[in-house]
Parts: structure tokens; C-alpha cells; sequence
């Protein structure tokens, strides 16, 4: 840097001989180092002066041998002060110079904090490049690429709840909180994480990623890695986050050449602003009644949803081939439950543990109290307090069944990452590193490829089809969609027997090419393995309609929605839609409703919503209209109420992701109490307590 | 540098400990409320040595709390710059090493390192390696370092280290 290098010159203005150097050419001076002695040669009472660099810094040339003489105003040596590349609390690290007294123009040279644990050892962006060139080196040089692990619901779960102190496979640790106060946390490690850590390593470089606190990451990390060969000191906990929604934020200062080797595993999407090089992991669940205790902090509705998600689907794939009640309102009465028995994570825990038969039993005592709750949903806090739940077992260690293996896929995913990049680095030759945020995709990409799917049932009628989830996850994963049977169509994709599609696909597939007809449950599973899972483990089945066509939290990669744009003066539209129409626009309208009330007196108010929802869906593909039709002899009233419902509470579901109030299952009017009724019975109440004050 | 020096501190005591054994509290409050702190001035308390004088107690006002003056004298350790320290290592990394001497954390930039050292990252764990002879510097190693910068806090001090001079470097036992 010219402009930092700064001559030393004749510090007076007489001659003065230099008598002796006391530092080397290339140097390292500290600020009152001493550099040499001169002898001002004015005075008799010369002697020997000693002078003091001003500032720290490197002596790049020294220009006056010792002995000479230097009249005043030449230079005798040029230093180079030093550029504080390196920042530890506000002081260089190199001379040790402080920098908050500096002036501050220096101060904001070192800005990339490059070490996990230690935010405030910062260097400059300079040094940062280097040692990111150095790091993606090394990496090339080992075969390797970068892992960043999330630890909650990813690769352990963890509570803060009390769970009995002899489960199998939960740790136990306590974390020292502010002060004497503390938690104890239960945590209990993904099946074969050690495995999975152990052959990840010899192909990635792991880091730790989480929003847990720091003392909870270094504790997990102990527990994950006691001899530190994983993870060293690569451990990004939320104490280092910048952000504390995002962890995306991070990634520049990390890998300040750019992310181009790192892949990372996470339960959550957002976190990470929806990467490419984002690997979504299905969520860990195992003490049910926990979500992920270190969610961001800003998100709190998000995490119950999650929570009560995740829950519902390990009952879900538990329960799949008992149930034949209907799947939404089975997640619906499991999302209800979840926050009622939040204080009943033990005896969840301990149904799961039982023997298949006893739970089996349990299952069929749910089933049919799931049956009951739908019928009068008003009871659901009463069978649930009922539920034969809470089985006794033998002491002694409390073994879990834990049928969780999705690290076998997750580590298969990652070796199928690790050696395509390599593929494309060896074939685009030295020099050109491919981005995994490319890799990434293609290689998730191949899943499907060359398949061709046709969704039944599948797509909400009043949703169009390349804006829905599963099409998305499709097309993510290389297939092809089509609206529409076609002759090389591959697969249908369908939620229910006995659609439209379906049956065409019956009969024409016992042609030459056969079409695998699947539940979406095949293609969710394929969007979790990254692998082309056999359709036969899948079929649609004749008897019930057993799968969710609601996309699981972990499949759908859905870009975040776009917010609705307001116009300039903050309002979402600028005119009054109604001075749009005439007066006579206007009367008619009026004359529409009042007709739409005369009508809906005649028939029955369920009838007069079918109508309305036809109409408005008059443009869309008009499928499950074609399915309702289709269906309307066999089962046709409650089917299409099913319908209906399904179609709305999904649509909820999409616009906002908040928990909300699901709409009651409409029932028929005759269950509801007529206001009146209520009016009459306070009424006798009242003249009850007339009666019981005048017998006093 | 480590220095016996002349301390003054307030103890302030709850009315309950009033008894036959308050002053053997007001020692032991001392020893609890003085020992590993650290002052900008004098550095860490190490330990109290001897408790000189234990002033009359003065009753707080309204709330019946006594505070006592009390004198004592204690081994300090004050680390300033140009000292010459070892240090035990306590963290690698590229950037540099950490190194803790006693209470006090210190750090030392990859360029305070002799430049014939190189970061292997590789090995477990990671350390620093010179090239011709197996001068080695990991975690749990002994060095000896000189302070080129403190840092003081209101709760503590930091130091920067350095290796660049003679005899500097790991210490072999």
C-alpha cells in the first residue's frame, strides 16, 4: 500500500549522524520501539539520542548507513504502518495496537469475523480471501467438500421437558443458565447419527450450524463428537449469528470466496432464505410434544405449526394402514390433541414403547376415538383425558422403538452430491470449480427423471397447477407434469380411487405401457430419499382413501410467496371498485343477492355453498369438478362436502402459514341449538332460582 | 507480572449473619467476593494472602445491611505489554492460536507465528507444523510468548500474543 508507507525523517533541524541501527530491513516495529541512535551533531553536548518509531508498522527500506551523516529533511528510512489485518476485541492483532483510541479510518479494515466460535476476531477482507483461496484448496486437494450440519430436529432432538431418566438413548445434560439458574436437557441423537457423522467426514468437512445458544451447541457437539474429530471447532451457534432468523448471513463471512463447496443438511428452509445448495432434511421428532426448542426467536407461530406437523406425521405414517377416516381432519384432531397433551409427553412416550400388539390396540382404541371426535367434535377434551394411553412396563431401562433411518437416504444423498461435483470438476478441468448451488439441483433432478406424472385429486380445483406444491416438488425432482392423461404418461399421482383420471388410467393402462398409479405418499417419498422409490410400495388402494395430499413440511420447496404489492400510497388498490359500475350495475347486483337469499330459503344452505364454489371455479381446470360428478352416484353428498373442505382449508393453508382456527366441520343445522332454545333454557334456570329464593 | 499489593474492599453484609461468627463471614465473603476478579488496574486477584484490618461496620441507613472496610493484601497478576509469558494453547485455527496463561486469554495472529509454520488443518487435532523440523504447536501444548497488546475491560483483560522473537515458541519439557 504507497499510500501507508510513510518515511522516517531527520528528527531535527540540523544534521544529525546516525550512530547505530537498532532494527533490520523488513521488520516488525512496534509503536515506541526504539530504531536507532543519532548523535546531533550541533552542540557539544552531544550525545547520544535515541528515536522512537511514531507507529507501528514495517521497516520496508533503510536509506542512511551507520556513520553517515543525514542533513535535515532527507529521509532515512520508510516504514510501513501497519493495517491492523487481523482484529481481536478492537485491537490488532499484529502490533497490538489499540484500535478503538485509532482514528476510524482503520478500524473498518478487518469486518469478516472467519473463525465460528470467536465473533470478534475479525480480519480483513483481504486476508479473509486468502484464507478462503487456502481453505478451497485444501478441500480440492482432500476430495472434499464443506457440510453445514443443523443440529436440532436434523441430526438430535431435544427437551426441556421431563422424560423419564431411563430411556434408552437420550442424554442427559445440564446447561448453566445466568446466575444459578440452569435447564437439564434431554436430547436424544437421530438413529445412526454416529454412522452417518463418521462417513460423512471422510468426504465433507463438517461445521456445525445452529440457532442453539452456544453452550448448547458446544454441549451437543461434545455429545455428537466427543474426540472432536468431526467438527474441531467448527461450530456456528446463534451467539455468532448475525441475523437471528437467517443463518444465511453468516455464510460470506465463513467462506468469503464464496459458497461454491458448501452444502448444507437443514430441517428448516427458511433459515437459509430457501438455498439451492440446501439439502431439507425430514425433522427429527422424537419426544412428540417438542418442537425444535432453539426455533428463531421472531417465528413463534411457525414453530407450534411445525411442531404439530411433525407430529402428526410420524402418527400418520404410524397409523396409515389402520386408518380409513379421512387424512385432514385426522392431522386436524392430531394437531388439536398435540396442544392439549402437551403436559403428556411421558405416557406418549410410553404407548410408543409397548409391544406391536399393545400398540396395535392403542392405535384401534384411537382410531376409534378419532371416529368419535369427528362425530361430535365438542368431546375431544373428554376422550382425550380417557385415552387408554398409559401403559405400565417392566423397570429398568425403557427401550424406544425409533423407526426414524432417514440418515441411511441422507448419507446416500450426499455421496451421490460429493461425487457428481467432482465429475464436473475433473471434466471442466483444473482451475474451475462448479457451484453446488448448480449441483445441487441437478443431481436432485435426476430422481425422476424421464417420468411423467399425472396429479388426481391432488391440486386444489381453484389452484392452478405449475403454482401448486406438488407439482413443484415434482418438477424439482426432474418429472414431467402434465394436466392431462397422456399416452407416455408414466405415473398417476392420485389422492383418491375412483376419479376421473384414475379410472381412465385403468382402463387404458392394460395396454403395452403400463402406468404406475400411486398415492402422493410415493412421491413425497421419493422428494425425501432423492431416490426413486418402487412404485409398488405405493399403490392406491381400492377400500380407503389413506394418504395426505397435503405436502410434507419437508418436501415442498416452494419459493417464498410473493408479497401482494401495494400501490404508492400504501393501499392496495387507489379507487373505489364500485364507481366503476352505473347505478343500474349497481341495482342489479342488489337484485342478484336477494334472488341468491329467496333461493337459498328453498334449499338447503349446504346446497347453496356448492353452487357458489362452482361458479367462482369456473375458470380453473375444472377437475374435481369432473371427479364430483363422477362421483356423485356412489357417495355424492359427502364426498363433495369432503371435497370442499379440503379445498378450502388447504387454500388457507397456502395464503397464510399462521395456525388458525380451522373451520368446524359444517354440520348439518339440526345439530346446532336454535338461538331461542338458549334463550328458553336460561330462561327456566332463572325461574328455577325464583322458586329456590322464595322457598327461603 | 505477579505483585503482592495492599488491597481495599467493602464488604456488605445481610443482618442474619450477625453473630458470634461475623467476622469469621466477613473473611469468607471476602475470600468469595475478591479472589478471581479482575480489576483494569491491578489485573487478576489471585489470592488473598493475609486480611490486615477489618474496619468498624457502618449500619446502612433504612435497610440494616453493615458494610465493613476491609484491608488485605493479595497476589495479583498484571500482564503488560513486551512481557514474556507461557502459555498453555487452547485453540488452533486458521486464523491463529488462542493460548490461555492462567486467567488470562490471549491470542496470537498467524503472522506473530514464525512464517515457517504452517496451519494443517488436516490433522486432529489441528495444529501448527514447520516444514523441515517437527516443530509442532497443538491444543494442550506449552508456549512461550511475548505481549504485544492488552486489552482491558471493565470484566477482564485480553492480550495479544507474538512468537516473533528469540526464543520464543514451544516450550519442551
Amino acid at each position: 500500500m504507497a499510500d501507508k508507507t510513510m518515511p522516517i525523517f531527520v528528527p531535527s533541524d540540523k544534521p544529525v549522524k546516525l550512530i547505530k541501527w537498532k532494527v533490520k530491513q523488513g521488520a516488525f516495529v512496534s509503536q515506541g520501539q526504539i530504531l536507532f541512535l543519532y548523535n546531533d551533531s550541533s552542540g557539544s553536548n552531544a550525545d547520544l539520542k535515541k528515536y522512537k518509531a511514531s507507529r507501528a508498522g514495517t521497516i520496508l527500506a533503510i536509506k542512511v548507513k551507520e556513520g553517515d551523516t543525514a542533513e535535515p529533511g532527507t529521509s532515512l528510512a520508510e516504514i510501513e504502518s501497519c493495517q491492523h489485518p487481523t482484529v481481536m476485541k478492537e485491537m490488532c492483532a499484529e502490533c497490538g495496537a489499540d484500535l478503538r483510541t485509532d482514528e476510524g479510518s482503520n478500524r473498518d479494515v478487518a469486518v469478516v469475523p472467519m473463525v465460528h466460535s470467536v465473533p470478534e476476531l475479525k480480519v480483513s477482507e483481504e486476508l479473509a480471501q486468502k484464507l478462503g483461496r487456502e481453505d478451497a484448496d485444501r478441500l480440492l486437494k482432500d476430495k472434499k467438500l464443506v457440510l453445514l450440519v443443523d443440529l436440532d430436529q436434523t441430526l438430535v432432538h431435544t427437551t426441556n421437558d421431563n422424560v423419564p431418566p431411563n430411556l434408552k438413548g437420550v442424554l442427559h445434560f445440564f446447561l448453566r443458565g445466568p446466575g444459578s439458574h440452569g435447564r437439564w436437557c434431554h436430547t436424544k441423537l437421530r438413529p445412526k447419527t454416529q454412522e452417518f457423522l463418521e462417513s460423512a467426514s471422510k468426504i465433507y468437512e463438517l461445521h456445525v450450524c445452529t440457532f442453539g445458544a452456544r453452550q448448547y451447541a458446544h454441549a451437543i457437539a461434545d455429545l455428537l463428537d466427543p474426540e472432536k474429530k468431526y467438527f474441531s471447532h467448527r461450530i456456528l451457534s446463534r451467539d455468532e449469528c448475525f441475523d437471528p432468523r437467517t443463518k444465511s448471513a453468516n455464510l460470506k463471512a465463513l467462506f468469503p470466496c464464496g459458497d461454491n463447496m458448501v452444502c448444507i443438511i437443514d430441517d428448516r428452509e427458511d433459515v437459509w432464505r430457501h438455498a439451492s445448495n440446501l439439502i431439507h432434511v425430514r425433522p427429527y421428532s422424537f419426544f412428540q410434544s417438542t418442537g425444535d426448542i432453539n426455533a428463531p426467536p421472531p417465528l413463534p407461530e411457525e414453530k407450534s405449526k411445525l411442531s404439530g406437523k411433525n407430529g402428526a406425521q410420524v402418527q400418520s405414517i404410524n397409523q396409515l394402514p389402520l386408518l380409513d377416516a379421512d387424512p385432514l381432519t385426522e392431522n386436524d384432531i392430531d394437531k388439536s390433541k398435540k396442544e392439549k397433551t402437551s403436559s403428556k409427553p411421558v405416557e406418549k412416550d410410553k404407548s410408543s414403547k409397548t409391544e406391536d400388539e399393545t400398540e396395535t390396540t392403542t392405535d384401534k382404541d384411537k382410531e376409534k376415538t378419532d371416529k368419535e371426535e369427528i362425530e361430535n367434535p365438542e368431546d375431544i377434551a373428554n376422550t382425550n383425558n380417557e385415552d387408554p394411553k398409559w401403559v405400565e412396563t417392566s423397570d429398568g431401562q425403557i427401550e424406544v422403538e425409533d423407526p426414524d433411518d432417514y440418515l441411511i437416504y441422507l448419507e446416500d444423498i450426499l455421496k451421490r452430491i460429493h461425487k457428481h461435483f467432482y465429475e464436473e470438476y475433473e471434466k471442466s478441468g483444473k482451475g474451475q470449480i462448479p457451484d453446488l448451488k448448480h449441483v445441487i439441483p441437478a443431481v436432485k433432478e435426476r430422481v425422476l427423471k424421464g417420468a411423467k406424472l399425472v396429479f388426481s385429486g391432488l391440486v386444489p380445483t381453484h389452484q392452478r397447477l405449475d403454482t401448486s406444491k406438488a407439482y413443484q416438488v415434482a418438477r424439482s425432482l426432474g418429472a414431467t407434469v402434465t394436466p392431462d392423461y397422456t399416452p407416455d404418461t408414466t405415473h398417476l399421482v392420485a389422492v383418491r380411487p375412483g376419479t376421473a383420471k384414475v379410472n381412465a388410467t385403468r382402463r387404458m393402462g392394460d395396454g403395452k405401457n403400463k402406468v404406475h398409479v400411486v398415492t402422493p405418499d410415493w412421491l413425497w417419498t421419493c422428494a425425501e430419499r432423492w431416490e426413486r422409490v418402487d412404485e409398488r410400495l405405493y399403490p392406491l388402494q381400492r377400500a380407503g382413501q389413506s394418504s395426505s395430499r397435503r405436502v410434507p413440511a419437508h418436501c415442498g420447496s416452494p419459493p417464498p410467496p410473493a408479497p401482494r404489492k401495494r400501490t404508492d400510497s400504501g393501499r392496495f388498490l387507489d379507487f373505489n371498485p364500485l364507481l366503476s359500475f352505473s347505478s343500474d350495475d349497481i341495482a342489479d347486483m342488489d337484485r342478484e343477492v336477494e334472488d341468491i337469499f329467496n333461493e337459498s330459503d328453498e334449499s338447503s344452505s349446504d346446497e347453496a355453498k356448492t353452487h357458489g364454489d362452482d361458479l367462482d371455479d369456473e375458470e380453473n381446470p375444472p377437475e374435481n369438478r369432473l371427479i364430483s360428478v363422477e362421483n356423485e352416484d356412489s357417495c355424492s353428498q359427502d364426498n363433495r362436502l369432503q371435497d370442499m373442505r379440503d379445498a378450502s382449508s388447504d387454500s388457507e393453508l397456502d395464503e397464510d402459514c399462521k395456525p388458525r382456527k380451522r373451520p368446524r366441520p359444517s354440520s348439518p343445522p339440526s345439530d346446532e341449538e336454535p338461538p331461542d332454545d338458549d334463550d328458553s333454557s336460561w330462561r327456566r334456570m332463572g325461574a328455577a332460582l325464583e322458586e329456590f329464593l322464595a322457598q327461603d | 507480572m505477579f505483585y503482592h499489593l495492599s488491597l481495599e474492599h467493602e464488604i456488605l453484609l445481610h443482618p442474619r449473619y450477625f453473630g458470634p461468627q461475623l467476622l469469621d463471614t466477613v473473611k469468607q465473603k471476602l475470600y468469595t467476593e475478591v479472589e478471581g476478579t479482575c480489576t483494569g488496574k491491578y489485573g487478576f486477584v489471585i489470592a488473598v494472602t493475609t486480611i490486615d484490618s477489618i474496619g468498624a461496620g457502618l449500619i446502612q441507613p433504612g435497610q440494616g445491611f453493615v458494610v465493613y472496610p476491609v484491608k488485605y493484601k493479595a497476589i495479583v497478576f498484571r500482564p503488560f505489554k513486551g512481557e514474556v509469558l507461557d502459555a498453555i494453547v487452547t485453540q488452533v485455527n486458521k486464523v491463529g492460536m488462542f493460548a490461555q496463561i492462567g486467567p488470562l486469554s490471549c491470542f496470537i495472529s498467524h503472522h506473530s507465528i514464525p512464517a515457517d509454520m504452517e496451519f494443517c488443518p488436516n490433522v486432529n487435532p489441528p495444529c501448527y507444523k514447520s516444514k523441515q523440523e517437527d516443530n509442532v504447536i497443538q491444543e494442550e501444548d506449552v508456549i512461550r510468548l511475548k505481549i504485544v497488546g492488552t486489552r482491558v475491560d471493565a470484566s477482564g483483560i485480553f492480550a495479544i500474543g507474538t512468537l516473533m522473537d528469540d526464543y520464543l515458541g514451544l516450550v519442551t519439557q
